[in-house]
């Protein structure tokens, strides 16, 4: 799973979203380090709607313009809790291997 | 002097042409479904006053068109997909070929005039072949690849009958002993037959019948 695409299910486990509302999360979950832009987004999201991972909540029209709220389904849930299972274990082995105390930073 | 001032809408207007224009590389079905919400995400990540778009989103959009035409279309079977890139690596060698054909076209002239006049104009009569038919020969590959994209029927058979052609002109080619006067452009012929003979057999592999249904059988 990509970085942008693996974000972007995180943003939306928190509940529904609109395109602009998923970029200005994932730079807040990623503290400013991951800028999506429209493109990168809507790909992604298009890719996420054929597989089933996230689906379209409602939408809803604001000063003349189409906004189209995400939601994630239930087999999105079960890939975002598997590969962040995956992502933490690889994490934890290589703090591990760096002698790095995991309980509260106390070497 | 001053710039005459835009007012904001026709700032956002211009603005937003200049989005459009990105926005048309994208697949029709993708833009009949995404175009006006892609839009407002855009306008909203506008800076104020910005009449163009800037650098950073339109490589970003131009790439994520390029990403959505290289993607599967949805149902179509792997070997399907994979046979379509083969036909686009075909028109890509096609092309090449072509390139260095006119990059090399002068030296190969005067050293073959030089050495051998009479030769010489057989030579330049084939390069004005070559130079001719590579455009048509590209642009077969590229119909090829995108009918049989569709799962048009018909793509497979022109698929098939194109590849009759390519196999009865490399046929012709090394009864005339073309090997022995141009070695260089066989071996690129015979690269592109086995390009051809890869995407004629995915095509035709059971595991793609499935994409192809006659125009009848899919009104029915």
């Amino acid at each position: 799973m990509q970085e942008a695409t693996f974000l972007i299910l995180t943003a939306l486990a928190a509940g529904t979203q609109h395109g602009y509302g998923i970029i200005s999360d994932v730079a807040e979950i990623s503290d400013g380090r991951v800028k999506l832009l429209a493109g990168t987004l809507y790909t992604a999201l298009d890719r996420l709607r054929e597989d089933g991972l996230i689906g379209v909540d409602r939408e809803e029209i604001v000063d003349n313009r189409l906004r189209r709220y995400y939601r994630l389904t239930p087999e999105g849930e079960k890939r975002l809790a598997a590969e962040a299972a995956r992502l933490q274990a690889h994490a934890t082995a290589a703090l591990r291997r760096l002698k790095l105390n995991l309980a509260g930073g106390v070497a | 002097m001053s710039e005459p001032e835009l007012s904001s809408a026709a700032e956002s207007a211009s603005l937003e042409r200049g989005y459009r224009r990105l926005l048309a590389f994208y697949p029709t079905a993708f833009r009949r479904e995404n175009e006006e919400e892609i839009l407002a995400v855009l306008l909203a990540c506008a800076q104020d006053g910005q009449t163009r778009p800037s650098l950073e989103a339109s490589v970003d959009l131009l790439k994520g068109a390029m990403r959505m035409r290289l993607r599967p279309r949805p149902g179509q079977p792997r070997t399907v997909f994979a046979a379509v890139r083969l036909m686009w690596l075909g028109a890509a060698a096609e092309l090449a070929a072509l390139i260095t054909i006119i990059v090399t076209a002068g030296a190969v002239r005067s050293a073959v005039l030089h050495a051998d006049p009479a030769a010489g104009h057989a030579l330049l009569d084939h390069l004005v072949a070559d130079v001719v038919g590579a455009p048509i020969a590209i642009g077969v590959w590229l119909f090829l690849a995108w009918a049989n994209s569709k799962g048009r029927d018909s793509a497979r058979l022109a698929s098939a009958a194109s590849f009759c052609l390519l196999t009865l002109s490399l046929v012709g080619a090394l009864v005339q002993g073309a090997v022995a006067y141009a070695p260089a452009d066989m071996i690129a012929a015979a690269v592109l037959w086995l390009v051809a003979v890869g995407a004629v057999v995915l095509i035709f592999v059971p595991a793609s019948n499935r994409y192809y249904r006659p125009r009848e059988a899919v009104l029915i």
